[in-house]
């Protein structure tokens, strides 16, 4: 049978291996990547099982479409989160999901914990557990090289832990490549309470293709319309950066914990444009033709020069103006740090933001974070990293994240913006009315990947959104009409986009004609032969956010979760969105048209009925 | 005509390597191209394509004699080849060299590649530009 997808069930305690292939039912169901992970992780749910122990599966799983010709080859990985004791889920590009996929393996279910770190070799649908006690303290890109090293492959594709998951931070990622990242929801921790320090993968098997030259064909047309659009190539020229400009202008920045949303004149030297004079070239993840990433050549540690790639608006904010840092050489440096210690760094910054608050109101001092802590004081904001994925002294409490409140004065929680333990990013909110449902509504906590709508802040014609959403939808950002229907489709599509290994930033998530269901239905087709309507494609995404939601729901979450932090209910004091606020009756409101559209109670729990439309399996 | 190569424009995108088996096998299968980006993708972050120069002094056949005319037309070689090409121009991959035949006139690696990393260089072109100079 062509276009093969499969998975590895591995236990680390009995060190036992079996590979199985899905059943076509539940191919059609979930595609792949996080709607085939969602499915992996239900069957194994359990609302009290312990995110550090052996029973939480780690859930490797590459798109529909990876390693395809495909808009991107991304992943995900996926388990319960020790960060926020929920869904655990995090997207990841780079070249190790294509590679997995040319191994013959689309997902890895990794259980148990092995008594001693080792690493995982899969070559062409073989796997191997091996010793790793040599890389254990190796940080993410001297793990890889040694890997390759060891086996002797240039081209092997190694995905790892650094310290910080060895240490078992609770906001550590999984690392491949100089940048790509499976970053939030502290997923390295669970990597590194199995001591599992890396896997790695080479796959030299050939992937079938259903209608090799019509898929040809198809797909230099595709892309060929995808470059000739001013948003593609403004992101192939600048990376995500690009956004730094209007997000200054507009005010919708979370400066200093969110504080304030502009950094106004300061903030100039943040321009995207800036970082050409670090950029040796643009980089891009496996199959995209887009290449939003650059090449920097920075100084690094102990000024030595280093090569890194990126860094993604999302870095360059939670190591920038989140925490006062306005020096981009000083941003570029520190998310190198997070990236070799293989911490996240949206969360990381947001930490460090916390207690440099709680430091700037005399809740905690000098003598408790054993230096002091001024907001954008270089020196110490690296000083602060080492000791976090170190845990060391202070590093100790805050490396636990959420759950480092109890350790730290009472009045030091409301500080901490988050939802779902998850902490905001490095963006406020309060302007933009549909952004903010989205970070409220987010199955894994406080997350602007999971609907964003980009596109709001265009002010598109009404006519263009109706025909777009299916529904009335207001243009103006600051509005609230229409906007639940907003985030409810971007969610929905997105939930696609991860199953298929698409990248957003190829779909409608910036230009409302970039690709969606009809060209990945189209690529689905002239890949596998696999014929899904349109319908039944949105039905898969449906299905993947009742699916997440319900486990929310198993966790006792419901509306009440669904909110925001105090301060978004509370005036931008001053900048250019000066007086923005989240309203609470027009947040309701949002809040209720984005429940019934998922077909969701008031309450935000899904039904009995769409639990049995829908075939969800708990 | 020949498929020239600036490195430096290379993003490591890999979709080269991809529609050159895609085309020339029904299959995706990166190692089966002949056209292979070499990566430093830990160190400078660089990427290399490599693919066949058609150089008009055939050292990858001059053990062989016979015909050049009908082997450049070729895409699967004899791996020994590879071994005589002075500049690693040929893929090889178990029992196989793969030769870049350029896609019979219409090269398929250089319409998906967005970077303008590898571009088609025909001699007339190439006359044209000394002309200039």
């Amino acid at each position: 049978m062509p276009f093969q997808i499969r998975f590895a069930k591995i236990d680390l305690t009995e060190r036992e291996v079996s590979i199985e292939d899905f059943p076509e039912e539940i191919l059609t169901k979930y595609l792949g990547g996080r709607g085939m992970n969602m499915y992996l992780l239900a069957k194994r749910f359990r609302p009290r099982m312990d995110s550090l122990g052996p029973e939480n599966p780690l859930i490797f799983g590459t798109g529909f479409l990876t390693g395809c010709l495909n808009l991107g080859s991304r992943m995900n990985i996926s388990a319960i989160s020790p960060e926020t004791g929920y869904l655990g889920d995090a997207n990841m590009g780079g070249d190790f999901g294509a590679e997995l996929r040319y191994a013959g393996l689309s997902h890895l279910v990794i259980v148990g914990k092995s008594k001693d770190p080792v690493y995982l070799w899969i070559r062409n649908g073989d796997v191997q557990i091996r010793d790793a006690r040599h890389l254990w303290g190796l940080d993410t890109v001297e793990t890889q090289r040694a890997i390759r090293r060891e086996l002797g492959e240039a081209r092997v594709q190694v995905a790892c832990i650094g310290l910080a998951g060895e240490n078992m931070v609770k906001f550590a990622g999984i690392r491949t490549g100089l940048k790509s990242t499976a970053a939030r929801t502290g997923l390295g921790a669970v990597m590194g309470s199995k001591h599992l320090k890396a896997v790695a993968v080479r796959g030299t098997e050939d992937l079938h293709i259903e209608n090799p030259q019509g898929l040809l064909s198809y797909y230099k047309e595709l892309i060929k319309g995808l470059m000739e659009r001013k948003w593609i190539q403004a992101l192939g020229r600048l990376g995500t950066p690009l956004m730094i400009a209007l997000g200054n202008t507009a005010g919708f920045l979370a400066v200093r914990n969110h504080q304030w949303t502009s950094v106004g004149e300061a903030g100039s030297g943040l321009v995207a444009e800036n970082l050409d004079r670090y950029s040796t070239g643009m980089v891009a993840c496996w199959s995209c033709p887009v290449h939003c990433r650059h090449r920097l050549k920075i100084r690094g540690e102990k000024d030595k020069e280093v090569y890194e790639e990126g860094p993604e608006y999302a870095s360059v904010g939670s190591m920038g103006w989140k925490i006062g840092n306005l020096d981009l050489e000083s941003i570029l440096q520190v998310v190198e740090l997070c990236n070799r210690y293989g911490l996240d760094a949206i969360s990381t910054g947001s930490y460090i933001a916390w207690v440099m608050e709680l430091y700037q109101n005399g809740i905690i001092d000098e003598k408790t974070i054993g230096f002091p802590l001024e907001w954008g004081d270089s020196k110490s904001i690296k000083r602060i990293i080492h000791i976090i994925a170190q845990r060391e002294g202070f590093g100790d409490i805050l490396a636990d994240g959420y759950f480092a409140r109890g350790r730290l004065p009472p009045e030091a929680e409301q500080f901490l913006l988050q939802v779902k333990n998850l902490p905001m990013e490095m963006t406020d909110e309060r302007l933009t009315k549909s952004f903010a449902l989205g970070m409220a509504t987010a199955s894994r906590g406080a997350c602007h990947m999971r609907s964003r709508p980009s596109l709001d802040i265009l002010r598109l014609p009404s006519s263009l959104l109706e025909k777009l959403y299916g529904g009335e939808v207001d243009p103006d950002f600051t509005s609230y009409r229409g906007k639940g229907r907003m985030i409810w489709w971007h969610e929905i599509l997105y939930a696609v986009c991860d199953s298929l290994g698409v990248c957003r930033f190829m779909t409608v998530f910036s230009s409302p004609n970039a690709p969606q269901y009809k060209e990945f239905n189209d690529l689905i087709y002239l890949s596998s032969g696999r014929r899904i309507s349109e319908e039944d494609l949105k039905t898969v995404g449906e299905r993947i956010c009742t699916l997440e939601r319900r486990m929310l729901a198993l966790w006792g979450m419901d509306r009440k979760q669904d909110s925001l932090p105090f301060r978004y209910f509370e005036p931008v004091p001053e900048g250019p969105a000066k007086g923005h606020q989240i309203d609470l009756a027009g947040f309701n409101k949002m809040l209720d048209e984005y429940y019934e559209l998922h077909g969701w109670d008031e309450n935000g729990r899904p039904t009995q009925e769409g639990v049995k439309r829908l075939e969800i399996p708990l | 005509m020949r498929i020239e190569v600036q490195k430096e424009k290379c993003t490591g995108c890999h979709l080269c390597e991809m529609v050159c088996a895609l085309f020339h096998l029904q299959v995706i299968n990166p190692s089966k191209s002949a056209i292979r980006i070499l990566k430093d993708d830990l160190n400078t972050d660089t990427h290399t394509p490599l693919v066949c120069r058609q150089c008009k002094k055939m050292k990858c056949l001059e053990n062989e004699g016979g015909d050049e005319t009908s082997e450049v037309t070729k895409f699967i070689w004899n791996k020994q080849r590879a071994k005589d090409c002075p500049f690693d121009g040929l893929t090889v991959f178990e029992e196989t060299a793969y030769h870049c035949d350029l896609c019979s006139g219409e090269p398929q690696c250089v319409s998906v590649c967005t970077s303008g990393a590898i571009t088609i260089k025909t001699q007339i072109s190439r006359r044209r530009k000394k002309h200039e100079i």
